[in-house]
Parts: C-alpha cells; sequence; structure tokens
C-alpha cells in the first residue's frame, strides 16, 4: 500500500479461479444430476462446498483489509457502485417475474379468449374461458387429476391465513431493522445486537411459516405445473424465499461484525448495503402478496 | 381502491429508490438521507398493509385466491 489518495491495487489472489472452480464443478454436478447420473448428486454438493469455501475465504479476506484500514474513499465508492448493480440485477430479476404474472393475466389470458382480434381464438381451445387465477385449460387433459400432466388443487391459499401473517412478520422485520440501524448510528451497539437478532429471528420465522405454506399448498394440489397461476406463485414465493434465506445470512453476518466492533457512527457501508437488501426484499413481498394475493 | 394501493407501492418505490440512490452517494449527509428515506417506506408500507386488510374486510376488494368454479 503506497499511499491513502493513490486507487488501492489488490494483491495477487487464488479465490476467483477457486471460484470458477466450484461453480464449473456445480454445473457438470446439476447437469448430471438432472440426467439421472448416479454421482451428479454428489458432485453438486462438492461444487458448492468449494463456491462456499471461496465466498468465506474471499469476503473474510476483504474485511480484513477494510478493518485494518488498506481502504481508502475511492474503493468505498466501488462497494456502493458494485452493490448497486447488483441490486439493479436483482430488480430486473424480480421485474421479469412480476412481468409474466402481469403478462399472463392482463393480455394472454384475455387474447385466448377471445379479447381485441381473437375472436376465433377460443375455437382452438374447447371454448375457453378467462379466469383469474388461471389453474388450466379447460380441456380434457386439465381434467386429469394429481400426479398427472396438471395438478389441479381442490382450493387455494386462504389469503387472511398464513400469507398476511407472514407479511405482518416480515413489515415487523422492517421495524426492528430501522431500530438497529439507528442505534448503529447512534452508537449503541447493545441495542443493534438486539434488534438485528429480532430482525433475524422474523426473517427465520417468515421462512418457517413459508415452507408450512408450501406444504399446505402440496396438499391441496397447488403445484408449479397447475396452469399459469401455480407456475409464477412458486417461482415469485420461491425466488423471494431464497432471498429471504440469502438476506437472513448476510444479516447473521453482519451480527458478527457489529459484535467484532466493524463499525462505526460514521463508517457503515457493509451494514447499509445488507439493510438496503433486506428493505427490498421485504418490498418484494409485500408487492407479491398485494398483487398475488388481493388485486 | 385498486388505484390508491398502486399509488401507494410506487411511493414505497420512490423511498426505497431514495435511499439506493443516498447509499450509492455515500458520506454523512446521505446516510442521514437514506435513514430518512428507509424509515419512510417501512412507515407506509405497514398503512398499506393495513389499508389492503381492511379494504378486504370491508369488502371494497376481494381476494384472488377464491378457487373460480369450473
Amino acid at each position: 500500500m503506497s499511499s491513502k489518495d493513490s486507487y488501492y491495487v489488490p494483491h495477487g489472489t487464488y479465490w476467483p479461479i477457486i471460484g470458477s472452480i466450484g461453480i464449473a464443478t456445480m454445473f457438470v454436478g446439476m447437469a448430471n444430476m438432472f440426467h439421472g447420473v448416479s454421482w451428479g448428486g454428489s458432485v453438486t454438493a462438492l461444487g458448492l462446498g468449494i463456491v462456499l469455501f471461496m465466498m468465506f475465504g474471499w469476503l473474510g479476506q476483504v474485511v480484513n483489509e477494510s478493518v485494518n484500514g488498506l481502504y481508502n474513499s475511492q474503493v468505498d465508492r466501488s462497494f456502493r457502485w458494485g452493490m448497486s448493480w447488483f441490486i439493479f440485477s436483482e430488480v430486473m430479476f424480480f421485474a421479469a417475474f412480476f412481468g409474466a404474472l402481469f403478462y399472463a393475466r392482463e393480455f394472454a389470458i384475455p387474447w385466448l379468449s377471445g379479447e381485441g382480434n381473437n375472436q376465433y381464438t377460443p375455437d382452438l381451445w374447447n371454448g375457453f374461458v378467462q379466469t383469474w387465477p388461471e389453474i388450466a385449460f379447460k380441456t380434457p387433459a386439465a381434467e386429469l387429476r394429481n400426479g398427472t400432466a396438471l395438478s389441479v388443487p381442490t382450493e387455494l391459499i386462504d389469503t387472511w391465513g398464513l400469507p398476511a401473517l407472514n407479511t405482518a412478520i416480515l413489515l415487523l422485520s422492517g421495524v426492528t431493522l430501522t431500530f438497529a440501524h439507528h442505534a448503529l448510528r447512534a452508537g449503541e451497539r447493545n441495542k443493534i445486537i438486539g434488534w438485528l437478532v429480532a430482525t433475524i429471528a422474523l426473517g427465520v420465522a417468515f421462512l418457517g411459516f413459508q415452507i408450512a405454506e408450501y406444504g399446505h399448498a402440496y396438499d391441496i394440489g397447488l403445484k408449479l405445473n397447475s396452469g399459469i397461476y401455480g407456475s409464477t406463485f412458486f417461482m415469485l414465493t420461491g425466488f423471494h424465499g431464497f432471498h429471504v434465506t440469502v438476506g437472513a445470512l448476510m444479516l447473521i453476518v453482519i451480527l458478527y461484525r457489529v459484535q467484532k466492533g466493524h463499525f462505526s457512527k460514521e463508517n457503515h457501508f457493509g451494514f447499509e448495503g445488507v439493510a438496503w437488501y433486506w428493505h427490498f426484499v421485504d418490498v418484494v413481498w409485500l408487492g407479491l402478496f398485494v398483487f398475488v394475493y388481493w388485486i | 381502491m385498486k388505484y390508491i394501493v398502486i399509488l401507494i407501492i410506487v411511493l414505497i418505490l420512490v423511498a426505497l429508490g431514495r435511499a439506493l440512490i443516498a447509499m450509492l452517494r455515500g458520506g454523512a449527509d446521505n446516510s442521514e438521507k437514506m435513514f430518512k428515506s428507509l424509515a419512510t417506506r417501512v412507515a407506509l408500507s405497514i398503512f398499506l398493509f393495513l389499508l389492503v386488510m381492511f379494504a378486504g374486510y370491508m369488502g371494497w376488494i376481494e381476494p384472488n385466491t377464491n378457487l373460480p368454479i369450473r
């Protein structure tokens, strides 16, 4: 490190190649797993293990360098930019799935039932009539029950039950995180830890209820192959659940770093990045609750 | 009712976006701005949740999850 003002050029590192090997191993394993090859699963697990090892090692090194004061304002800006591009990709990711939901509901299904200049289209599909939620085409195939081409549920998940409870839980976690954020800006470490633990606990509770809801959905026959509603429902809620899992892991890392005293009142970008991510995941759920379950 | 809900969602997204921009810029002033924007978005979210539940209770909006009879 020559000077605080010059751009910090990292030393040579082996983490990128380890990451590449891990991802490649994971893909080879997965491709073979989907083709039913016996060793597919274990190679996937090995690849995942290598990726986790890389993340742990690489991010740990970055944290160490940051704590040892090796970074200047220019590096700080590059972290902020990196986080922003990551968030941009996340926004576009969820925009695509919400887009699929809106498109199917507002355009594709009405067209299939003869809206616009598609007067004769329903004739192609045995007199298709639009409904929402659209579970299955009204064709002989749709009459098949569980275990066949399409799974036709006997009922749908009650909006007033777990979904409403989970929304309340996740919104509450937004409140506790805001309290933690406030405590951090006030420099009260014990309060930060308390509120962070509460946030993580609420996140885990959300995941638990979400698993229970999936179990219920499968019991009543609502699956990924239950028409466009089933597909978009599970894509949106499934990826959201995955993001809550990742967010909770990130919060656990932040909790550890708070305990270690890595953050100051003025300098806590690691916390800010993770906090924003959690708020984002919270808002995605709110959008999901409103558009999938309500309007 | 639908449009009021959508309007509040847009406001929440604006607050979240302002927090993102403040975070991107960095510095003490922006840190403060980010915190305030996030607090605004939490308040708006809770208001929206209560509004939707109330509207559902009053029957102004119907859940999507009533399976159509076919």
